[in-house]
């Protein structure tokens, strides 16, 4: 394998792990969400909010691994 | 019925179409990251959509998009708003609109919508028309054809160019001749879809979030990230605090762009694979997550935003409990 070959095969798993927990993680913040929307329709305005936060939060390290995964592709570290 | 009739002349002339003339996939467009420039002031393109390095200000095909759809925005908002006082025809439109976006952002901050509104409907005003014009057919596919001189991207070219094989599509008039090293560079594409774009956007929401913080809680907004007081762990935290504001910044170009690049190159790559009616539910697809990025993206500004003016530790329930 080239080294070239390397580096993709390094960015596609960086970004590919990366987005393991995120994903699983963004599906139980919303999932929690709309539980609690359905339990309790008043609160929904709230909850959006804190919906949103969640969200966020949770794609904090894809967007990290995502970023690394681009440094190394375009051979930058 | 006549709808009827007309999908299945359609699919008729189509099979027809196919069959006699062999019709094969077309070639597969180039991707390109960044954005190519049109235009170099102070310089020169040296290369397909690139400029030499003497160069002041490349006017990129982004750039000009971003022109068009904020002339488009200021003439929405010329015709739409010509204070009647009975709304009539399109102001109804631009009415419901900016009403429906006050009323979500009162969802969220009751006491400080005044203050954030301004921004934060101009940025998904801004996000979601920038959005929805990569979505236009031509854009991003109809451009000029510019000769490739650098030598790396010369020998990307040929090997791709081994691999192809002719097809119709290639004798096609006003096609890019890629045995001349030929690249299509597009007059037009999506501002998202450019990563200055969306980090300006970043650094403008963070900025007005640190700035909101700064203004509501004068010097005590910076206890959150400087907190000595209740002990090391608060430290801790608090440094983490001051971590994520700048992944923040991060996190929201990376969002934006990524979304919107990612769905240009997967229309492209349905196009590539079959062209006939398989990108067409990833075509609706786009236009929904287009919607969702920017409404994911002025939420958060607006939670980002509301949550710096609110005092740290103890104030925050009974705040949010007056609210609702």
């Amino acid at each position: 394998m080239t080294d070239e070959g390397l580096r993709f095969v390094a960015m596609a798993l960086a970004i590919g792990l990366g987005a393991i927990g995120p994903g699983a993680g963004i599906g139980v913040v919303f999932s929690g969400a709309l539980q609690a929307m359905g339990r309790n329709p008043e609160a929904e305005g709230m909850l959006r909010t804190y919906m949103f936060l969640g969200f966020a939060l949770a794609e904090v390290p894809f967007i990290l691994s995502m970023v690394f995964g681009l440094l190394i592709g375009f051979k930058i570290i | 019925m006549r709808i009827r009739t007309a999908a299945l002349a359609a699919l008729v002339i189509g099979a027809v179409l196919f069959f006699a003339f062999n019709l094969k996939f077309p070639t597969f467009p180039p991707v390109s990251v960044k954005a190519e420039a049109l235009a170099c002031i102070g310089g020169v393109i040296d290369d397909a959509g690139h400029c030499s390095k003497e160069t002041v200000f490349p006017i990129t095909n982004s750039l000009l998009t971003t022109v068009v759809v904020d002339v488009l925005l200021v003439l929405l908002v010329i015709f739409g708003v010509r204070n009647q006082m009975v709304p009539r025809g399109f102001q109804n439109f631009v009415e419901l609109v900016v009403s429906s976006l006050h009323d979500f952002a009162l969802g969220v901050d009751k006491k400080n919508v005044a203050k954030f509104f301004p921004f934060v409907g101009t940025a998904f005003l801004l996000i979601l028309l920038s959005n929805f014009v990569g979505l236009v057919p031509g854009v991003g596919s109809i451009g000029s054809c510019q000769v490739v001189t650098d030598p790396v991207r010369l020998a990307k070219m040929e090997e791709n160019a081994a691999k192809i094989k002719p097809t119709s599509f290639d004798a096609l008039p006003q096609q890019c001749d890629h045995h001349e090293h030929e690249e299509l560079v597009p007059f037009f594409r999506a501002p998202t879809a450019d990563l200055n774009m969306t980090l300006a956007l970043g650094l403008m929401a963070v900025i007005l979030i640190e700035y909101f913080g700064l203004k509501a809680l004068g010097l005590e907004y910076l206890v959150r990230f400087f907190n000595f007081r209740e002990g090391p762990m608060f430290t801790v935290i608090g440094f983490i605090e001051l971590l994520s504001e700048f992944i923040r910044i991060i996190s929201f170009a990376f969002r934006l762009f990524g979304n919107i690049f990612a769905g240009e190159v997967v229309l492209i790559v349905m196009g590539y694979l079959f062209p006939y009616m398989l990108p067409v539910p990833f075509y609706a697809f786009e236009v929904f997550v287009a919607l969702m990025q920017a409404v994911i993206f002025s939420v958060l500004t607006l939670v980002f935003m509301s949550m710096a003016t609110q005092a740290h530790g103890g104030g925050h329930d009974e705040q949010e409990a007056a609210a609702h």
